[in-house]
């Protein structure tokens, strides 16, 4: 009760000033709302950019926390995955293959699935394969074909729907849809730069992928953004079985190489991995190469980003320092002009802590009132910089203001009014009764 | 009966920059309820370091100081505060009223004060009330600047009365008002006792001095009563 009494006086008595004090107030509020707005930008700044980044790392390694396991290859690792997955809709699996879509037995214009700003046909008598980052490497080519329209690209066939662990941004049409039987016409997704390759480049609707029983006519369904760099182009795993040996998927005919299998699953999920390793390991399959890894991005990305967010929130603070010297300054001042007042207060009961406390409510609601008017302001000026930047900045895209930049903000208002307000409020306590007495 | 104020043979030396001056010595003085004291006395005499003691802004250095019965010599500060916002009204010569607060508001100032809390309404009939009993209710949304002094004084006599204190303490306060506005003030501090608030009043104003109870000079740090009508 006696708290309450007081922090209610306090309140009372420091709104009081403030609105007896507006210009004041507002010069206080000025120096102040520059620092709070450094503190607020720094922090909207690094909370936006490790979003992208922790955006743009899920897209292509899996949420945080997921898991990924590789499986080796092997004749029957495949079909036995495949098989096991059906009766685990929470496990997805990835396998990897390449197809090119146009004229047959031509050489596509992007040999080995390369991005297109880099696609070349002349490689020497080697012939390229390209990851999903771009990267690519050559191999020997004995007896290259014509050049024709045609374009190459990785194909990912999918057990499942993906997008629980990599959440592709659908950019146009729909997403693979897993209900029903396989389609004889194989349902593609593409990504980006594939779908950018198609529009740029007219070619036949035939599509041929390495050791399947027939060409087939594929037809593109939707258009999402993986984060990847080579066209490619995801598949329903049983449309593309329905036309290739699972045997022979996850392999290269051209280079003989194998690929392993990507499984995505969640931790609880281990036991029928387990199980899957089991099989495999029954079905003679080397499972010595299998390995788990956790996904742990945010703590890869967090250690990067926070140096430069300390940095940058370093310089914040000497500005917000600067704002904390204005309320000192301002307020020392008010407190020589209100001996009077405060001697007179004492000399009506108010105790000496309460009138400190009157000194520090009043630079707190100056600092809350800067630190909404920045963390506003900022907001604001997020707003207007993702609506005109936003479609040629994909950083400021649909961009919403982090919250974790209101709370910094408040905490530097907070923070900048208790400390500016601090020896004001002990120099108020201090001030003798008597002043009354000898005035 | 118990006294209202027992002060008995209270002493105060003043230490400052130069040689410590004595300027309480030994008073005695009793005041009990319904009562109102003048005190009398050139300046410098001690007057107002009395009432500072009285009131509980400064402390004596020795003899005794009982408020309604209880020692509260050595009272510490915090006790102090409460007691000065529960027992003792305040009124003093410049009247203190806050400019950027209307008159209602610097009489509320009496309320909150930390000591407590009482509701918004609560608060507003109090200051009313006190603002009537001084007879300037309908001046309770002025400002001080568009008040006389009369009304400003009046204002801080409702501020001093609006806890209901067992003791109004009034430091000259006829000082910097006229003749004819100095006796309505004087009016409404008497108008106290009339409900049993005791009355001390300092003043340099014979003819005021000669309203109250009794009439005591402080001469040499000690009280002395006054015989009534004599003029200095």
């Amino acid at each position: 009760m006696a708290l309450s009494g007081r922090f209610r006086s306090a309140l009372v008595i420091g709104g009081q000033s403030i609105r007896a004090r507006k210009l004041r107030t507002l010069l206080s509020m000025i120096s102040l709302f520059l620092g709070v707005l450094a503190v607020v930008a720094v922090q909207a700044g690094s909370e936006i950019a490790n979003r992208a980044l922790l955006a743009d790392i899920e897209l292509q390694q899996g949420k945080d926390g997921s898991l990924r396991a590789g499986l080796p290859p092997g004749p029957d690792t495949v079909a036995i995955t495949t098989d096991l997955l059906a009766d685990h809709p929470g496990i997805v699996g990835a396998t990897e293959t390449s197809a090119v879509i146009g004229e047959p037995g031509t050489t596509p214009i992007n040999p080995g699935a390369q991005p297109f700003k880099h696609a070349s046909r002349d490689q020497g008598g080697y012939a390229v394969r390209c990851d999903a980052n771009g990267m690519c490497t050559q191999v020997m080519d004995d007896s290259p074909a014509p050049p024709g329209e045609a374009i190459e690209v990785r194909l990912v066939g999918v057990t499942g729907d993906i997008r629980q662990f990599r959440p592709f941004p659908l950019k146009s049409g729909e997403w693979l849809s897993f209900d029903g039987e396989p389609s004889l016409s194989p349902r593609l997704v593409l990504n980006q730069e594939a779908a950018d390759g198609f529009a740029a480049h007219p070619v036949p609707a035939q599509m041929r992928v390495p050791g399947a029983s027939a060409d087939t006519t594929p037809r593109i369904t939707g258009v999402i953004d993986d984060g990847g760099y080579a066209p490619t182009a995801y598949i329903r795993a049983d449309e593309l079985f329905t036309w290739l040996n699972p045997a022979d998927a996850g392999s290269d005919p051209r280079t003989g190489q194998g690929t392993m299998m990507q499984l995505y699953l969640w931790p609880s999920d281990q036991p029928a991995l387990q199980t899957l390793t089991a099989r495999l390991s029954g079905a003679g399959v080397d499972v010595t190469h299998i390995y788990t890894s956790p996904v742990d991005s945010r703590d890869r990305i967090g250690s990067q980003l926070d140096v430069m967010r300390w940095i940058f929130l370093g310089m914040a603070a000497l500005v917000l320092l600067i704002g904390v010297a204005g309320i000192l300054n301002v307020g020392l001042a008010t407190v020589g002009e209100r001996v009077e007042e405060f001697a007179l207060r004492r000399a009506v009961g108010t105790p000496r802590v309460l009138l400190a406390g009157i000194v520090l409510a009043e630079t707190l609601i100056i600092g809350l009132l800067t630190a909404a008017a920045a963390v506003g302001a900022g907001a604001a000026a997020l707003e207007v910089a993702s609506t005109l930047f936003g479609p040629s900045e994909p950083l400021l895209a649909d961009v919403s203001f982090p919250w974790q930049a209101g709370v910094a903000g408040v905490v530097a208002g907070v923070a900048a009014g208790i400390l500016g307000g601090l020896l004001p409020a002990i120099r108020a306590a201090g001030i003798p009764i008597a002043t009354v007495m000898r005035a | 009966m118990t006294a209202l104020i027992e002060l008995s043979g209270l002493s105060k030396t003043l230490t400052g920059q130069g040689e410590p001056r004595p300027i309480l010595s030994g008073v005695d003085l009793t005041v009990n309820a319904g009562d109102s004291v003048a005190i009398l006395g050139r300046s410098g005499s001690g007057k107002s370091t009395l009432l500072s003691v009285i009131g509980l802004f400064d402390r004596a250095d020795s003899g005794q100081y009982l408020l309604g019965g209880a020692d509260i010599t050595r009272v510490p500060e915090r006790r102090a505060a409460r007691l000065r916002s529960a027992e003792f009204g305040f009124v003093f010569q410049r009247f203190f009223l806050l400019k950027h607060l209307t008159a209602a508001q610097n009489v509320a100032m009496a309320l909150v004060n930390g000591q407590g809390w009482e509701s918004r309404r609560t608060r507003r009939a109090k200051v009313m009330a006190a603002l009537d009993r001084v007879g300037i209710a309908h001046l309770a949304k002025q400002r001080p600047p568009r008040m006389s002094g009369g009304e400003q004084q009046r204002v801080a006599i409702a501020r001093a009365l609006v806890r209901e204190p067992k003791v109004l303490l009034a430091d000259e306060p006829t000082g910097a008002l006229d003749t004819e506005t100095g006796a309505l003030v004087i009016d409404a501090l008497h108008s106290a006792t009339d409900r049993g608030c005791g009355l001390i009043l300092v003043t340099h104003d014979h003819a005021h001095a000669n309203r109250m109870h009794r009439v005591v000079r402080l001469t040499e740090g000690v009280l002395r009563a006054e015989p009534r009508g004599v003029a200095v």
